[in-house]
């Protein structure tokens, strides 16, 4: 790359990255780079895991996860992220750290199979106080996305594991489980639903959009 | 976008390490991927597998940002409102697939901050078509189609790979992609059946991308030892070969119908219904892809510049919880 030295606008003493694109030319970037740094731990944010809802009374199913400073962030760059592009009519996220997940499976196979069976003691059922809601989450298949099965009262995770299998261990194949305290999850309100309805005005963004064959086949016809 | 051919840096000749990796643990890896069934980022893996993959996921994250760059200076000045709105709707759409695979390669355990340094520090490549220029509009229509059309052949190849993550990750892509495909046709087709000046200029365009895009799924496979166990074990799904010959067959006729022409007169399908070509200058994309192409400096500086303005921002928001307390005196 040559460098350019220009003496205006800017006088700036060092020389600047020459680009042949004015937009890149204005930045004035100096054209040797600075030193090399290496970001910090967390310059980039912890991870929530977010769930969508692909329509009315569908299960929530996992879409992935995004890197947020906290939870509305997170919700906020899950919509742009995840339902910009794809009808969605509910989301939640939930930050990584707070879903306890079992070990995985085999295809075919359930993980609740291989459950040890936790001393009702030990899993606090005995006392009815401290009892919290859990939500659920069952993986089907490798490779595919976990999906919402329901909730439990229990009161620990580990407790709610089992309430789960007592609940939906009849369900199969079941790969893997994520068990979430329900009040970990932060959900979008049925009031503000109205959010997710702006995917139909934009249509430029649909392949259907574009229809092409016909101006090529008048340019044939003409050629 | 763009996928891991087109860097390939794979050493030909270095160990596979698989002489340390547990046997048992080993076979029973394989015995999965052969099976059908997809790894999870918990599951035991040998190194090489989660090396090669980081390389190839995160190199695919830096090329979909990277790639949003040529076109991404081309939204205020796309022709009309309509192709500004969707150029600015594809350009966000490469941001987004950025995002997704720097989580996928993330759950292989290299944080997302190593792999933006990687980048910016110039450690990590990225498709080495964007280290040429977008002189015109043209240009910018030449990588919404094109480039985007090679990137899809790779990625509906990796989205059947064997890494659960990565195939979440390009199901999402590949629905975005056909967007791109029909947006970057239909400006290709718009330019090509216009008035002489902008046929001429579509012309131009593609006669000037045309030797990268022939570079673009890489040269040859040689098939060495990590070629075969690469392809084993699902993480490669196609040869170099296979990827451009699949791309020549679907893209080089719908080029020539709308009467624009390719800048190799040794272009042709033989009898075998192989496509020829002439060998691309591979000495040239190698001196390219180490440093030294028209816009490698300008893509590392630009996205530097955006990390270090955007530096503020990321520290305001690690601390939520700080609060304004009023001066006392
Ligand atoms: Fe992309
Ligand atoms: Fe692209
Ligand atoms: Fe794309």
């Amino acid at each position: 790359m040559t460098g350019i030295i220009y003496l205006l606008p800017s006088s700036i003493p060092f020389p600047l990255l020459f680009s042949f694109d004015p937009r890149i030319s204005r930045l004035e970037l100096p054209e040797v780079p600075s030193l090399p740094t290496d970001k910090v731990a967390l310059d980039q944010f912890p991870t929530y895991e977010v769930f969508h809802q692909r329509k009315e009374n569908a299960a929530y199913a996992y879409v992935g996860p995004v890197h947020a400073p906290e939870a509305d962030v997170a919700f906020l760059f899950a919509k742009e992220q995840f339902s910009r592009r794809f009808p969605c009519t509910g989301m939640w996220v939930v930050p990584t750290s707070a879903i306890k997940v079992t070990e995985y499976g085999d295809d075919q196979q359930s993980v609740y199979d291989r459950l040890p069976l936790l001393p009702a003691d030990e899993l606090g059922t005995a006392a009815a106080t401290g009892q919290e809601s859990y939500d659920i989450f069952h993986l089907k298949k490798r490779g595919k996305a976990h999906a919402h099965v329901g909730q439990v009262q229990a009161a620990s995770p580990e407790a709610a594991l089992q309430a789960a299998k007592a609940a939906f261990g009849d369900q199969r194949p079941v790969v893997n489980v994520w068990v979430i305290r329900s009040a970990d999850l932060l959900r979008s309100d049925d009031e503000d639903r109205d959010m997710w309805t702006t995917t139909p005005d934009k249509k430029y963004r649909e392949a259907i959009s574009y229809k092409v064959q016909d101006r090529i086949d008048r340019f044939k016809q003409e050629g | 976008m763009y996928g891991s051919a087109s860097t390939h840096d794979i050493p030909a000749k270095a160990t596979t390490g698989l002489e340390n990796e547990d046997p048992i643990l080993l076979a029973e890896f394989e015995a999965r991927i052969a099976r059908g069934e997809k790894i999870e980022p918990t599951d035991w893996m040998p190194q090489l597998y989660r090396k090669q993959l980081t390389r190839m996921i995160e190199q695919h994250a830096h090329s979909e940002i990277i790639g949003s760059l040529p076109e991404g200076t081309w939204i205020t000045r796309a022709p009309g409102f309509r192709r500004k709105m969707a150029q600015m709707a594809k350009v966000q759409d490469e941001v987004g697939h950025a995002q997704l695979l720097y989580s996928a390669a993330e759950t292989l355990g290299k944080t997302r901050e190593q792999m933006l340094s990687d980048l910016v520090n110039g450690k990590s490549k990225y498709s080495n078509v964007f280290n040429y220029p977008t002189p015109t509009w043209a240009d910018s229509n030449v990588i919404s189609w094109l480039i985007d059309a090679g990137a899809i052949v790779n990625q509906m190849a990796n989205a059947k790979g064997s890494y659960g993550p990565y195939c979440r990750a390009l199901d999402r892509i590949c629905a975005e992609e056909a967007f791109h495909l029909k947006y970057g046709h239909d400006a290709v087709v718009h330019m090509a059946t216009g008035t002489p000046i902008q046929r001429k200029m579509m012309q131009e365009a593609l006669n000037r991308w045309w030797p990268a895009i022939m570079t673009f799924f890489g040269p040859s496979d040689k098939m060495s030892t990590h070629t075969e166990i690469l392809m084993r074990w699902k993480v490669k799904m196609a040869t170099n070969d296979a990827c451009r010959q699949q791309f020549l067959d679907m893209y080089v006729p719908k080029i020539w119908e709308i009467g624009l022409t390719l800048p190799d007169a040794n272009l042709r399908k033989n009898e075998e219904g192989v496509w020829e070509f002439s060998e691309p200058d591979w000495e040239d994309f190698k001196r390219v892809i180490n440093g030294d192409g028209p816009c490698n400096a300008e893509r590392i500086a630009v996205r530097r510049a955006a990390e270090e303005n955007g530096a503020w921002v990321r520290r305001a928001m690690q601390q939520p919880k700080a609060q304004y307390v009023r001066p006392l005196a």
